[in-house]
Order: C-alpha cells, then sequence, then structure tokens
C-alpha cells in the first residue's frame, strides 16, 4: 500500500537531513504506530505520504515514496489525498466551517463528488465516526475529543484507503483519546482502512496498533510487529521513548530469570504472565 | 499556601466550580486529576487570582484573591501554562528570562545574576531566538524563566503535554528539585504514572467538584473513585489491583519484581 | 467562552431560513440607511428594529450584549467629537475654554447612533448565517472566485481563534506578573503592544496549518459549481428585498 524506498529529505534553508535513509512498508489493512522523541521526524515521514513533502515544503527529495503504485513526486498532494486522508493535531485550524455537516461537506465538494451520492456519503461518515447525533451542531461548542471525530469524519467521507493521523490525541485526556483510538480501531478492522498514525503515548499503541516503528533523529531505528519492538526496550529508551511499564517488568523478571515469554502489552497479560511465575 | 473555603466559580451562567474546600500546606507536591472538562484549569487560575471566585474565599500565600492585585501574588508564585508560546515575547533567551525577572522584582544586579545562573543551569545560548527553538525546548525556556525568579509556589497547567518522554522527564526534574528546595507544587496532570512518581497528594476534581484529597498512593488505588473521574489507575498499580491479595504495598517496578521474587520462591 | 460574536448560532427562525443573499443585502442596506439618514429618530429607530429582528432570531442576548460594548464605543466617539465641534449655541462652558454646543452635541449623537446602527445588522447577519452558506452564494450567485470567498470566511472564522489566543497570551503575561491590571490605560496599551509579537506568531503557525489541511481536502481542484447546497430565491426572499430598498429610500427622504 505505502513503499517507502531510501528517502531523505533536507528541508530548503536546513542544517541536517530531517530524513535519513528511510525504508518503510505499510501493507493494505496495517494499523501502524510511528513514535519517537520530537525531532525525529515523525511529522516529515507523514509528510512524505500525503505529498506535502516535496510539493508545500521544498527541499532535496531523495528515495521514492509510492502510494498504491502512485509515486508522491509526480502526484501533487490533492490526488493523492484521494488515497490518502490526513488528519492533523491541531483541530482549530484545520476546520473550514462553523457547523459539523458543512465541515464534511467541504471535502465532497472540492472533490466533485456526485450530487446523489453527497447526503449518503455524509450520513455514512458519521455513523461510521458514530457522531451522527452531532450532524446540526455548531463546531465551536465541541469537546475536543468530538472536535477530533468531526475532523476524522471528513476525513472518512472521502473513502480514502489510508489514514494518517499526526498526534491525533495530543490535546485531549485520557478517555477520549482512547475512545479515539477505538475508533481507529474500528475503522481498519471493519472498514479495511490503512491506519498510519504518529502517537506518544505508547500505551494506546501498544493496545491498538498492530505494528510500530521507532524514530530517532531522522532514521527509523526499530520496525516490526509491536510485541518483537517491545523486546528492545533498551534502543526505545535511548530514542527518548518511554515503554509501557509492564513490558519494563517483563524485562527484569526476565534478568533475573523468572520469565522467558514475550512482553505482554495489556493489564491482563501482564496478570498472565505473573501467575505463570507465581503460580 | 492555598486555602479554599466553600468556593464557587460561575461563568456565562454556568457553574464551573461548586463549592469546593481545601488547603495545600507549604512544601506539598499536589497533583490535580480529573477528566477535560471537570474544571482543573479554572481552579488552577483561581489559585493565582486570575479568576476571582464568585462566592467563597481563596487565600493564597496569606493574600485574599479577591482584593490583592494578581501581580502581587505573581511575585511568589509561578505560573507554567500548556502552551509555552502564550509567555515567550522577547526576541533571545536571555531577554526572556530578564524580562520574567523584571515583573517581579527590581534589584538589577539580582536581575543578571539569576539570569545568567539560569542560562548556565540549563545550558541555554542566551542570545538564542526562542521560536526557532522545539517546542520541547520553549517549554524548558519558559520553566527556567519561571524557576529564576524562585517561586514559593509553583502551578502548572499540564507541563508536560505535547512533549516527548526525554523532555518531559527533564522538566519533571526540574519542578521535583524546586520542590525539595521548599517550594509548594500544583501540578494539574493527565499522566497517572507522573502522578504517581513525582506528587506526595493528588486532588480528584469530576464535574466541579472535590471527590477526594489526600495521599497518591491511595487515591490511585481506589479504582471506582479514579473511574468517577473517567481516570485509570497507572499500569503497575493497575496490576497489582487485580492480582490482588499479597500485591496491596506494591508501586513501583521494583516492588512488582520483589513480590513476584517472593511468591515464586515460596513455591519453589 | 463559548461562542463569540461572531460565531453561528444556530437556529430555524424565519430570518435564519432567509436567502443567504437576501440576509446580506437586509443587513448591508439596514447599514446604508443608518449612514445616509440625517435624523436621530430614524438612528434609534433602526436600532429598535435590529434588537426586534434578534429577538424574532432567538438572538436577544447576544444583540444585548453587542449593543452594550457599541455603546461603550461609541460614547468614547461621543465624548472625542463633541470637544472639537464649537458652532452653534453653547449649551455647557467648562474651564479652559472647553465648551459644548447644542449642534456639536446632536451631530456627535448622531454619530454615536449611526455607528451602533451601521455595525449592529453586519454583525447580527454573521451570527445567523453559516459561514458555507455565505461563501456559496458569494462564489455560485454573485461570482466571486471561491479562493478570495474562502480567505473572506476564512479570516471571520479566525477571529474568535485569535481573540482566544490573545486572551490566553494575557492571561499567560499577568500571571507572570505584568501588571495588566492597571487603570492607566496608556500603561495598558504600552504593556500590550508587545505581546503582538506571541500573536504573530501563533497566527502564522494557524494560518499555514490551516493552508496545508485544505489542500489535503483538495481545496485546488475545486470549481465555481461545486458547491452542492442551491440556494433557492423564494417569495419571502424577495419580500425581504423591497424590505431592505424601502429601508434605505426612507433612510434618505427621512428629514
Amino acid at each position: 500500500m505505502i513503499r517507502i524506498s531510501g528517502l531523505s529529505f533536507r528541508y530548503r534553508g536546513g542544517s541536517e537531513e530531517a530524513l535519513k535513509e528511510i525504508d518503510l512498508t505499510v501493507r493494505r489493512g496495517d494499523f501502524l504506530g510511528i513514535i519517537g522523541s520530537s525531532g525525529a521526524g515523525k511529522t516529515t515521514l507523514l509528510h512524505a505520504i500525503n505529498g506535502i513533502v516535496p510539493h508545500h515544503f521544498r527541499g532535496e527529495f531523495y528515495g521514492s515514496v509510492e502510494v498504491d503504485g502512485s509515486d508522491t513526486v509526480e502526484n501533487r498532494p490533492e490526488d493523492l489525498a484521494r488515497k490518502v486522508g490526513s488528519v492533523r493535531q491541531d483541530f482549530e485550524s484545520q476546520m473550514v466551517s462553523s457547523v459539523v455537516e458543512d465541515e464534511i461537506l467541504f471535502g465532497l465538494e472540492n472533490f466533485s463528488v456526485p450530487r446523489d451520492d453527497i447526503e449518503h456519503r455524509i450520513a455514512d461518515a458519521l455513523d461510521k465516526t458514530g457522531i451522527a447525533n452531532l450532524r446540526e451542531r455548531n463546531i465551536a461548542t465541541l469537546s475536543g475529543g468530538q472536535k477530533q471525530k468531526v475532523a476524522i469524519a471528513a476525513i472518512i467521507a472521502l473513502m480514502p484507503e489510508i489514514l494518517i493521523l499526526d498526534e491525533p490525541t495530543g490535546e485531549l485526556d485520557p478517555k477520549s483519546s482512547r475512545q479515539i483510538f477505538r475508533l481507529l480501531k474500528e475503522l481498519n478492522e471493519k472498514h479495511g482502512i490503512t491506519v498510519v498514525v504518529v502517537e506518544q503515548k505508547i500505551m494506546l499503541l501498544c493496545e491498538f496498533a498492530d505494528s510500530l516503528a521507532v524514530m530517532d533523529r531522522g532514521r527509523i531505528i526499530l520496525e516490526g510487529p509491536v510485541r518483537e519492538v517491545l523486546k528492545s526496550s533498551r534502543e526505545m529508551e535511548s530514542a527518548g521513548v518511554n515503554c509501557p511499564r509492564v513490558v519494563t517488568l517483563a524485562d527484569r523478571l526476565r534478568e533475573e530469570r523468572l520469565y522467558d515469554g514475550p512482553a505482554p502489552v495489556s493489564i491482563s497479560e501482564a496478570e498472565a504472565m505473573v501467575r505463570s511465575i507465581t503460580g | 499556601m492555598i486555602l479554599f473555603d466553600n468556593v464557587s466559580y460561575s461563568a456565562g451562567g454556568t457553574k464551573i466550580i461548586k463549592g469546593v474546600s481545601f488547603e495545600i500546606r507549604r512544601g506539598d507536591f499536589t497533583a490535580l486529576i480529573g477528566a477535560n472538562g471537570a474544571g482543573k484549569s479554572t481552579l488552577a487560575r483561581l489559585c493565582n487570582g486570575l479568576l476571582k471566585p464568585t462566592s467563597g474565599t481563596v487565600r493564597t500565600g496569606g493574600f485574599d484573591t479577591a482584593s490583592a492585585k494578581t501581580s502581587r501574588i505573581a511575585k511568589f508564585t509561578g505560573f507554567l501554562f500548556q502552551d509555552p508560546d502564550r509567555q515567550i515575547c522577547k526576541n533571545s533567551v536571555r531577554d526572556e528570562i530578564r524580562f520574567s525577572l523584571e515583573c517581579v522584582m527590581e534589584d538589577r544586579d539580582e536581575i543578571e545574576m539569576r539570569c545568567e545562573r539560569a542560562i548556565r543551569e540549563f545550558s541555554f545560548d542566551g542570545e538564542r531566538e526562542p521560536f526557532t527553538m522545539s517546542r520541547g525546548e520553549r517549554q524548558r525556556l519558559v520553566l527556567a524563566s519561571v524557576l529564576a525568579a524562585e517561586p514559593e509556589l509553583l502551578i502548572l497547567d499540564e507541563p508536560t503535554t505535547g512533549l516527548d518522554y526525554r523532555e518531559c522527564m527533564y522538566i519533571m526534574d526540574c519542578i521535583s528539585a524546586i520542590n525539595r528546595k521548599g517550594a509548594t507544587v500544583l501540578m494539574i496532570s493527565h499522566d497517572m504514572e507522573i502522578v504517581q512518581d513525582f506528587a506526595k497528594d493528588a486532588m480528584v476534581l469530576n464535574d466541579g467538584m472535590l471527590l477526594a484529597h489526600g495521599r497518591t498512593k491511595e487515591i490511585i488505588r481506589d479504582r471506582e473513585l479514579l473511574a468517577r473521574a473517567s481516570l485509570l489507575p497507572p499500569q503497575i498499580t493497575d496490576l497489582a489491583l487485580v492480582l490482588g491479595e499479597g500485591y496491596e504495598s506494591v508501586v513501583t517496578v521494583g516492588d512488582m519484581v520483589s513480590a513476584v521474587k517472593e511468591r515464586s520462591g515460596s513455591k519453589r | 467562552m463559548i461562542g463569540g460574536f461572531l460565531d453561528y448560532s444556530p437556529g430555524d427562525s424565519f430570518l435564519h431560513r432567509l436567502n443567504p443573499l437576501a440576509k446580506i443585502f437586509l443587513s448591508l442596506m439596514l447599514c446604508v440607511s443608518c449612514f445616509v439618514t440625517d435624523s436621530l429618530y430614524f438612528c434609534l429607530f433602526m436600532i429598535l428594529l435590529d434588537l426586534a429582528m434578534a429577538a424574532w432570531a432567538g438572538i436577544s442576548g447576544r444583540a444585548m450584549a453587542m449593543l452594550e460594548a457599541l455603546v461603550k464605543l461609541s460614547a468614547l466617539l461621543f465624548l472625542i467629537q463633541v470637544f472639537f465641534i464649537r458652532e452653534g449655541n453653547v449649551i455647557l462652558l467648562l474651564p479652559m475654554d472647553i465648551r459644548v454646543t447644542d449642534k456639536g452635541a446632536l451631530f456627535s449623537l448622531l454619530m454615536a447612533l449611526r455607528l451602533i446602527g451601521a455595525t449592529m445588522p453586519l454583525a447580527l447577519m454573521l451570527s445567523i448565517t453559516r459561514m458555507n452558506d455565505l461563501s456559496n452564494v458569494l462564489v455560485g450567485t454573485l461570482g466571486i472566485p471561491y479562493k478570495y470567498a474562502f480567505s473572506l470566511t476564512t479570516a471571520i472564522r479566525f477571529i474568535p481563534v485569535f481573540t482566544a489566543a490573545m486572551a490566553g497570551i494575557i492571561e499567560a503575561q499577568t500571571a507572570r506578573g505584568v501588571s495588566f491590571d492597571t487603570r492607566n490605560i496608556f500603561t495598558k496599551i504600552g504593556l500590550i503592544f508587545p505581546l503582538c509579537v506571541p500573536l504573530l506568531v501563533t497566527s502564522v503557525r494557524k494560518i499555514e496549518g490551516a493552508a496545508i489541511s485544505a489542500e489535503l481536502r483538495g481545496f485546488n481542484l475545486r470549481k465555481r459549481e461545486s458547491g452542492y447546497k442551491n440556494y433557492p430565491i423564494r417569495a419571502a426572499d424577495i419580500g425581504v428585498f423591497l424590505f431592505a430598498v424601502t429601508v434605505a429610500v426612507l433612510g434618505v427622504i427621512v428629514p
């Protein structure tokens, strides 16, 4: 679905490369989480997938990024947007309307969706994101979590095959953050949308993502299924990323030669781990 | 240091804080937790007089915030916001820190001395333009300028949101250090692990009402209480609660390892 | 916090349901009539009409708040003007040869009322019109290029965002000890001025973000005929057009 090979990028006027020799393949139906310290190049990598790099932010671009067979250098962001839907952290600035329904209509109008399809696309997007009851609401009166769902609905209405999100829970509390991830999981499992999400909250990624990529100073230093990546907790920590504490616990128990299984990613798995030791 | 007596606050006809009373003593490190919209930010702003109570009284450092000027309370109170860009308004790191000091003290030599010391301690380049720095660095700059004034009271509104783990730990270590030197800290946070690691006390706010105020280690074990404020216990505590008997005193990963070791030993 | 002056206030009143074009035309004509009239009573009548319409649309509370703000502003305008006009009969003589004349007082009062009468209909219209409807009729019916219409509506939409950002900045500066709670207006202006730097930085960042988002949602592909909604002109709209013209004509002929 997404194939990135040998990608390096330096922003115009930038002293250092923001991305260095990135190789990454995302298959159809994957749920990939990207984590890393600030300045590691996470946002730039997402921009390379939706074409904002190198079309909007220019610079030295080496290697190639292919989205469903189309090269991102040869296709404009608005054309790539038919396949790749992007959601940003700052929902205030990505909204264009005062009312939820109009916000969803905006993209549909731009892409000249046939008149007869529009009503059904709006209803469908609201339904999939579970906010059908907010359709007529003024966006300014919604909570942060609701606003972020509106932003996702507006993108879902365009029926993208890939959804990329840049810290979608950055300004949300734990409860709304989980709701957003539950929604992403549902879109991924039920509707087959490929999800690529940059997120700082490692616990959410462990619980909901299938695979994990850890970035450090422009490179992907670890990548693979979540449990595999969590085995390298030391490398993660040196990249400025914390591990869930149950993973640290598993590491410590391994050091004590009490445990030899895979890292747990949830409380119930951690419970099973401890019970397997204590009997 | 902070005393709330039956405080309510309303804005635009909505009651945001509903009859809250509590006391934070000098030297305490208290976390304020609760879901978004519970009124945490409003409560923090009532503490330093940015907002005045609709009814009840707030006394901070002995001053009644309803009558004292906010700039007077600011002389001994530092306030760190989630978004550093609201505070930064000068064109260099040095000017920014100096400006912060000028707001609260007059002695020129003292200001220069503290300004240079802060630049040194935080290893900043004094000439650097703040708006070319990363978000985490800007948050550090704001913290440095707040701490340079050596506040007796430090109020933090989600100081680590939007920062990565490394930046987060850096900021928390600074805050922890100033608390050990005697400053009182009130911190809003969503990160239960940070609350567990750093705050000795915790207050749980829900829908404008104070549900609990006590030792953090007790509050984070009260699953029902946390659920009422849409929160979950931190992971290791959660695990200890699930495991039940014999794990009551487990707080850290280390505690858990020892507990597991002990039990596996008894098994063999 | 919730709902600035210009935020859309949802509703289903007769005024809400009018064609956006009719709303724009009516508010412009009300505005113009206040400018052309020389009659104090006419101006007062127009303000009452604004309030009546606001009540009809269910936004009285907002209209009163708006009126209060405008009264303060125009009171300032009145004071400045009244001391500068020296023609006419003196009705109040203050020390240092400062005088208030009957002609000056009447003229200044008219200016103040004009300011209120001309501003209110525009602000009220924005309160009951969705931004999208506004830009759609500007593009679809009036043929204004979409980019301009979008810039206009985005600018209006960003006003509350910037107001909130400014309030946040002032709050942060107050918390660090800057004395915004001073009574001296000049000191206050002097303190606020340097804060334009953080406001500008925040704004540029937000606008850049908005531009990228719009680009990713196919903004550049949009054509004039892309608009989904139709805005038919109904009998009620024609009635409003006629009413608006009548008001404007009255503004000219009422002595």
